[in-house]
């Protein structure tokens, strides 16, 4: 456990916060000095797309990549928002990094903000995290005491300011131009794309948006080098460590920084301290509620993007959800369903009240009410569903269902046949 | 442009389309409920998905998806098919199927897909909503139980109208349309959202249980009221129009319509219409044969010898008025006038002397597409609401920098960043200076060609932005950047609405605003324009026609003042209620009283109750016929219903008049405008048969001026008084003519006195107290309203109402000074 190298948890001690002093003494804002002493916007871009970091928000979009859509060099107001309104059942990450040490984001922010040349950027939060935001907007004054935040920074001639916004606190500003939506006060319905942020996003202005932990590497692949962030993959393909917030029916759920394709049973096994009570191993969610659910099958899979596809599922954020034995794979299908249909936004038709109809479904079964026509009526809203709305929140929604009739079908059908949920006695 | 396959056929269209708009042109059919042509494209409802074979692996929804080059677009397959019917079974999940009692029953298009997907019975189960309905208003009805969340009227509001009535609130299945802290509806009931909802959500109240929508005939006509000149579809059953249906195929209002537009027509179903002709015998008006009527005002005529004067109104048709001049010939004088003739008279003659022409330069559509945009007069969104709706998709759309010149805030101030140039009452001239001042100064004037530049800047001089803002009590900078705005703008407009309650300084105001279209080389540049916006449905029409006093003729306000005077014998006013609607009352009164008068009018107006004769006319939906609006759009009309008992048309009568006194006339309103076209500058090479679904813009899209003439004008000082009286319209109502709809009625029923809050405080006045203004030539009452949008000091009544008796106080001034009195 000690050799796994910690980048954004370098500094984190229980229930403690790191702020300006305690970050530097860590080498935090070298990064900073580097970048506006020694680099170009343009090789600091190069430098993160070099790096292969992928979006840590759950898309996993290569951030590099991203940023060659933004036109950094066109003139007038142009923005970066961070994307901290996680949400999602099983993803606390963020929330995590943010109570451990805030700086990291704020320093990781100027430095996309100067490769991005973006002279305003905004921290969108979510609503719960009260402290997070407490702490960050102490960093932020830090930060701008010290000479890093305002105008001139360093002599570069750059100029930032760096805003904290909290949110209103619903699921869906976690989609990034729902989240713009609102960022300028209107109803957070997602936009159409195109036009993309890059082109049209906040204010109408262009745009990027980022997560908290995709942002927060950036100081670390500066200093570290992109060879070096490759390097601490496990997998070929991927880069750079992860976050993984544990949950559900293990001995131990916590949230831990390990490398990007990591074995589903290491995490298991060796930092959840295996499943809870003694009991089996059934499924897991890799990547948060919204993706497709492993099994005992899995233990062997690399935790990353390419090789969770591969097998059906997604890497997602990394919040890792264990289900024990004694778990009824529908109820605990249900029980997400439910978050997902109340947090569609309204605004498409097979999200607002398809979701909805889903739900009906699982409930049918899981009441015992279920009959061999609902099954086949669930199958049917993978198509007609999935794909087919506007935002990828119904997508993702459909995630776990798509999960449990590839795994659990049998289980459903137990449900129908003995007209009752066999998990309850 | 673009080459792609829509099920197997080659099709080539813009790059800016949609697939669905591609399908669309090419007449593939794709079914669609949340799209809507004139709204940016949205993609929530999902039935219009298709199969694009470049995006396997998910349906694409075509109304949202621009079309690529090479794109295969498949529209039917088992699998959309599949889909289309579940996204229709989980609408149909919370819909209340109450097709039998709803009104759109016919015309639903969530009826005609379930109908056509064939979805009968529904698999799945889920709560219907029991939500009470929105009865509030007696305009629009909403049942948000049939609701699919189409965002239809959320957006028509916003993108369009520019109200902003409508929002989604709550989330999930939960999802629903609210106004504001969810309360009944209260807004402008302009109905476009009626017109938009694709269910029986939002219906208009009038038109419920009247009729199945196949039991309607639809007949294509021309708005009756403004300038504006907006296509309205009469719904028509039993000879009577019970609705007005949404068309945005014909005309230029793209569907859009105002409170009058569409809930305005049932002035024409009213029983109060005059139904027989009338003759006054012993003093008192009595019901006669035409025959008798029409031969005892002929006779009228012939006694006063050439000592007649004609009056007519701006809302005949081309054909009418071209009757009305022929009648004027045929009895000899040369005294004939429209509309009060005071404001059209002035305005026009301004701009022929400045820019040579007569009319707007330019068309409506063009201003969409506008950069900067100047509205003279804040009242012009409430004369030619639809017009301000186009100035609004200029903003929303192509970010249009707005100004409006205004001595109040009205609803085009509210437009997103829309700058307000406040002046004190009557200074609207001494703005306009300054704004030529800055870009004369500030070297940003398009000088070419242009005559009287010196002069001009000579008597500019007193006008810089400081001085006039200091003496309108604006703001400097304010001035100079929209003189700026103007100045550098791709495509700009001006716009100045003319009418009957605004008649001071037209002339003046005119070439102030011809002064600033050629410096700014708006005159005459295609995409950009000065509009002049008539206040009634033909007032252009009349001007083209010249119902105007010919070589030694008199105007309207000169033949009121000898027919007081006795200097005139007759008078004959078509469709015009002088006594209500013209300055100056008691000169308005002693002319009717004294003289021989004959007149021809829908309804008993105060002016016909003092006739001798009495001609029951037909209204717009009686008749055929064009108006020709405000941007030069010759249109036609069609007779949509019977006129009720033995009311005629305008060209009936002066048929039997022209017959009477042994003149020929044109057989049929055709025939007249061939006649009239052969005549009138501008018609000469129009025939009817180019008078298509469009209309025919006289002169095209972009009127060349056929001078370049810069007039210098003098400014005006401000009343020192401390209560000031603005007149002018109100947005519900059009003339005098709107106060016999219901519907206007409905919002507006009666006169009123607006003022400012700190006003009403400092008078202690509130909503619905009486108030009185006294002045020295008499004095009005009204109820009060109190509002936020007019400057303290400074009142406002319409004109519209006969009950007001406001000609009593109002001669034509810019503002009236007034002492308020609380009853």
């Amino acid at each position: 456990m000690s050799q796994v190298p910690q980048l954004l948890f370098k500094n984190r001690r229980p229930g403690e916060t790191v702020f300006i002093d305690g970050y530097r003494a860590t080498g935090g804002y070298q990064p900073l000095e580097k970048a506006f002493r020694e680099m170009t916007p343009v090789e600091l871009r190069e430098l993160v797309k070099s790096s292969n970091l992928r979006g840590r928000g759950g898309a996993g979009f290569p951030t590099g990549v991203k940023w060659t859509f933004f036109p950094a060099d066109a003139p007038g107001p142009k923005y970066l928002v961070c994307n901290c309104d996680e949400m999602e059942p099983g993803t606390y990450k963020d929330g995590e990094l943010l109570m451990a040490d805030p700086h990291q984001l704020v320093e990781g922010m100027i430095v996309s903000a100067y490769a991005l040349q973006t002279d305003v950027g905004y921290i969108f939060i979510r609503y719960a995290y009260e402290k997070q935001a407490e702490y960050l907007r102490r960093a932020i004054a830090e930060a701008k005491e010290a000479g890093y935040i305002g105008k001139n920074i360093l002599g570069s001639g750059f100029d930032f300011e760096l805003h904290v916004h909290g949110s209103a606190g619903r699921y869906i500003l976690g989609e990034e131009t729902a989240l713009l939506n609102g960022l300028e006060g209107q109803r957070p319905n997602p936009r159409l794309k195109p036009p993309f942020p890059a082109t049209r996003g906040l204010f109408g202005q262009p745009t990027t948006v980022n997560n908290v932990e995709t942002i927060a590497n950036i100081p670390h692949i500066i200093s570290g080098g992109a060879e070096w962030f490759r390097d601490l993959a496990l997998t070929p393909e991927g880069s750079g460590t992860k976050l993984f917030g544990l949950s559900g029916h293990l001995n131990c759920t916590e949230c831990f920084e390990l490398p990007v394709g990591i074995r589903l049973g290491e995490v298991v096994e060796t930092y959840g301290q295996g499943v809870w009570k003694n009991r089996k191993f059934k499924a897991c969610l890799p990547g948060g509620a919204s993706t497709p659910y492993l099994t005992e099958e899995h233990m062997d899979v690399a935790l990353d993007f390419m090789s969770l596809e591969k097998v059906g599922s997604r890497f997602g954020t990394a919040g890792v959800t264990v289900f024990d034995d004694q778990t009824c794979m529908v109820a605990a299908t249900l029980n997400l369903i439910q978050f997902f249909a109340r947090e569609s936004c309204g605004w498409c038709t097979p999200c607002r009240d398809g979701l909805s109809m889903v739900r009906w479904l699982l409930e049918k079964f899981e009441t015992g009410k279920g009959s061999p026509e609902h099954l086949d009526m669930l199958k049917d809203q993978l198509q007609n569903i999935s794909g087919n709305s506007f935002c990828a929140l119904a997508e993702g929604a459909m995630g776990p269902v798509a999960g449990l009739l590839t795994h659990f079908e049998q289980e459903i059908i137990d449900h129908i046949e003995k007209g009752r949920c066999p998990f309850k006695s | 442009m673009v080459n792609l396959t829509i099920d197997g056929k080659q099709i080539t269209t813009s790059k800016t389309s949609t697939i669905y708009e591609a399908a669309k042109e090419n007449d593939i059919y794709i079914p669609v409920l949340c799209y809507a042509k004139k709204l940016l494209p949205y993609g929530a409802c999902r039935v219009c998905l298709v199969e694009v074979e470049q995006m396997k692996g998910r349906l694409i929804p075509s109304c949202t998806t621009p079309v690529t080059e090479g794109m295969v677009v498949t529209t039917m397959s088992d699998e959309i098919k599949k889909v289309r019917k579940t996204v229709l079974e989980f609408l149909l999940v919370n819909h209340v199927v109450d097709c039998p009692v709803c009104d759109k029953g016919g015309e639903c298009d969530l009826q005609d897909l379930t109908y056509e997907y064939e979805v009968v019975t529904s698999r799945f189960e889920g709560e219907k909503f029991d939500l009470p309905k929105d009865e509030a208003n007696p305009f629009i009805e909403r049942n948000m139980n049939r609701c699919v969340l189409c965002g239809k009227c959320v957006r028509v509001c916003d993108e369009v109208v520019g109200y902003g009535s409508y929002s989604f609130i709550n989330r999930g299945f939960e999802t629903k349309i609210a106004t504001a802290f969810d309360r009944g509806l209260d807004c402008e009931f302009c109905g476009q959202c009626v017109s938009m909802c694709p269910v029986g959500a939002l219906l208009p109240r009038p038109f419920k249980f009247k009729a199945r929508p196949w039991q309607l005939k639809e007949v294509n006509s021309v708005c009756g009221y403004c300038g504006n000149g907006c296509t309205v579809t009469l719904g028509v059953k039993d000879n009577e129009v019970q609705t007005i249906r949404f068309n945005d195929e014909t005309g230029v209002n793209d569907g859009n319509l105002c409170i009058r537009g569409r809930f305005g027509y049932s002035y024409v179903n009213s029983n109060k219409r005059l139904t027989k002709p009338l003759v006054r015998r012993d003093g008192v008006l009595k019901e006669a044969s035409w025959d008798e009527a029409i031969q005892t005002a002929v006779q009228g005529f012939k006694d006063a010898g050439e000592q007649v004067g004609i009056i007519s109104g701006a809302r005949l048709t081309n054909e009418e008025l071209f009757l009305v001049k022929n009648l004027s010939k045929a009895l000899g004088t040369e005294n004939l006038d429209h509309s009060g003739g005071e404001c059209y008279k002035g305005v026009t003659e301004g701009l022929l002397e400045t820019l040579g022409v007569r009319a707007s330069t330019a068309t409506f559509p063009l201003v969409e597409k506008a950069n900067a945009i100047l509205a003279i007069r804040s009242d012009f969104y409430e004369t030619h609401p639809v017009f301000g709706m186009v100035v609004n998709q200029a903003i929303r759309r192509n970010e249009a920098k707005l100004s409006i010149i205004a001595d109040k805030f009205g609803k085009l101030s509210k437009l997103p960043n829309a700058r307000t140039l406040l002046h004190k009452p009557g200074l609207e001239l001494n703005v306009l200076n300054a704004l030529c001042h800055v870009i004369v100064e500030e070297g940003l004037a398009k000088t070419e060609g242009l005559n009287g530049l010196d002069e001009l800047k000579a008597a500019l001089k007193e006008y810089s932005a400081e001085t006039v803002a200091e003496l309108v009590g604006g703001d400097a900078d304010a001035i100079k950047q929209t003189a700026r705005e103007l100045a550098g703008a791709e495509n700009a407009a001006i716009m100045l609405a003319y009418g009957l309650p605004y008649t001071a300084y037209s002339k003046e105001l005119a070439i102030a605003a011809a002064n600033l279209a050629l410096l700014t080389g708006i005159a005459g540049r295609q995409g950009s324009g000065l509009y002049l916006c008539g206040e009634k449905a033909n007032s252009q029409g009349a001007i083209d026609l010249a119902i105007l006093p010919g070589g030694k003729g008199m105007g309207a306000q000169q033949m009121l003042a000898a027919a007081g005077s006795g200097e005139l014998k007759a008078l004959y006013l078509v469709g015009e209620d002088p006594l209500v609607s013209y300055p100056n009352r008691s000169l308005v009164e002693k002319a009717l009283e004294k003289s021989f008068l004959v007149v021809q009018d829908i309804f008993l107006s105060p002016s016909a109750q003092m006739a001798d004769v009495v001609f029951p006319a037909a209204s717009f939906a009686e008749k055929a016929g064009t108006f020709t609006n405000a941007e030069r759009r010759i249109q036609q009309l069609h007779v949509g219903i019977k006129s009720p008992g033995e009311a005629k048309t305008d060209f009936a009568i002066l048929q039997l008049l022209l017959k009477e006194l042994g003149t020929s006339a044109p057989a049929t309103p055709a025939e007249a405008f061939k006649s009239l076209a052969a005549e009138t500058p501008g018609y000469e090479m129009v025939s009817l048969d180019m008078v298509g679904p469009q209309g025919y813009v006289w002169g095209g899209d972009n009127l060349e001026p056929e001078l370049k003439q810069l007039v210098p004008v003098a400014g005006a000082q401000p009343l020192a008084d401390k209560y000031q009286l603005l007149v002018g319209s109100a947005l519900y109502h059009s003339g005098t003519l709107s106060t016999h709809a219901k519907g206007p009625n409905a919002a507006v029923a009666a006169p009123y006195i607006e003022l400012g809050r700190e006003d009403a405080a400092e008078l202690q006045l509130v909503n619905d107290d009486m108030l009185k203004l006294k002045t020295v030539e008499g004095e009005i009452q009204a109820k009060v309203k109190v509002d936020r949008r007019l400057p303290k000091g400074v009142f406002f009544t319409p004109y519209h109402f006969a009950e007001l008796e406001l000609n009593k106080i109002y001669s034509g001034q810019p503002a009236i000074a007034v002492e308020p009195v609380k009853v």
